[in-house]
């Protein structure tokens, strides 16, 4: 049984294995295993397998303070549905003045040319999760043309809550890895509440 | 209680442990045999959350494990509410 589970364990991801596969291999030679176990060992790897294929992946980040807010860097790595992976990098700088906004977000995907979106918004009525701004946005693309908008939108507000809580643990020193993964894990992931 | 990030962090609660000792502490006090896959599924889950983290070890390979601050007032919390249920179920079942 040891024999068979140790081969299984090498179903685990690549990165999980770089971070438990020796302490879990282990763990296998120590214990008695039965037939269960190693089922056991089966459905672990691939319950990680598929978290690890199916999330993006948060490859770098920095985060600023700055007077009335904050800025934001970081290269994600996107999945793709033909199994391929894309670059996202991206830099945030919100400034809150308290009855207004203005947020400037520059971002490139994979080769593709940078865009600059900046949004200047009123907050309006907040109704749940939700808050009905007034804004004025500006796309302003890599070929020099822009494009202008005034909108009402709804701005969702867990936004400012996942990102508090990325700017929290930032200060405390974790890393881009382990910040993300405690993103979409069950308590820390706004999506689940 | 079956849940076993729970029984992980009971079993961490007096004292660092690795992979085995957790296995044989959590089967002798909550009468629970954890499969390691689950065990460390459940690691994994509780390393991410910032509730348990690795110390130092004189074994190479045999990682002993700590319960952090945030992780002990996470127990506390939940074994709380544990308690809360238990007492009101038996109450209610004396009263049936």
């Amino acid at each position: 049984m040891k024999g068979l589970a140790l081969w299984f364990a090498r179903w685990y991801p690549r990165q999980w294995r770089a971070r438990y596969g020796r302490e879990f291999d282990a763990l296998l030679e120590d214990a008695n295993l039965n037939v269960l176990d190693v089922f056991g060992v089966v459905r672990s790897a691939l319950e990680m397998r598929i978290k690890s294929t199916n999330v993006p992946r948060l490859l770098d980040m920095a985060c600023r303070d700055i007077p009335h807010g904050y800025e934001l860097e970081s290269s994600v790595e996107l999945p793709l549905e033909d199994g391929g992976k894309i670059l996202f990098r991206s830099f945030y700088r919100q400034i809150d003045l308290g009855d207004s906004y203005v947020t400037l977000t520059h971002s490139s995907r994979g080769s593709g040319p940078a865009q600059t979106i900046l949004i200047c918004g009123k907050k309006g009525e907040v109704d749940g999760d939700f808050r009905t701004d007034e804004t004025e946005m500006l796309v302003l693309q890599a070929d020099g043309t822009v494009h202008r908008t005034e909108q009402t939108v709804k701005t969702w507000l867990k936004f400012d809550v996942m990102i508090d809580r990325v700017r929290e643990k930032y200060r405390r020193g974790l890393s881009a890895e382990d910040i993300f993964g405690q993103m979409w894990s069950d308590s820390d992931n706004p999506l689940s509440s | 209680m079956s849940d076993p990030t729970l029984l992980v962090l009971a079993s961490l609660a007096d004292g660092d442990k690795h992979g085995y000792a957790m296995l044989e502490d959590i089967q002798r006090f909550a009468g629970v045999r954890l499969g390691p896959g689950t065990l460390y599924g459940a690691i994994t889950r509780l390393e991410q959350h910032g509730w348990i983290r690795p110390v130092r070890s004189a074994e190479d390979r045999r990682q002993p494990y700590t319960l952090s601050a945030d992780g002990r007032r996470y127990l506390e919390e939940q074994l709380s509410e544990l308690n809360q249920i238990v007492k009101i179920g038996l109450k209610r079942l004396k009263h049936a």
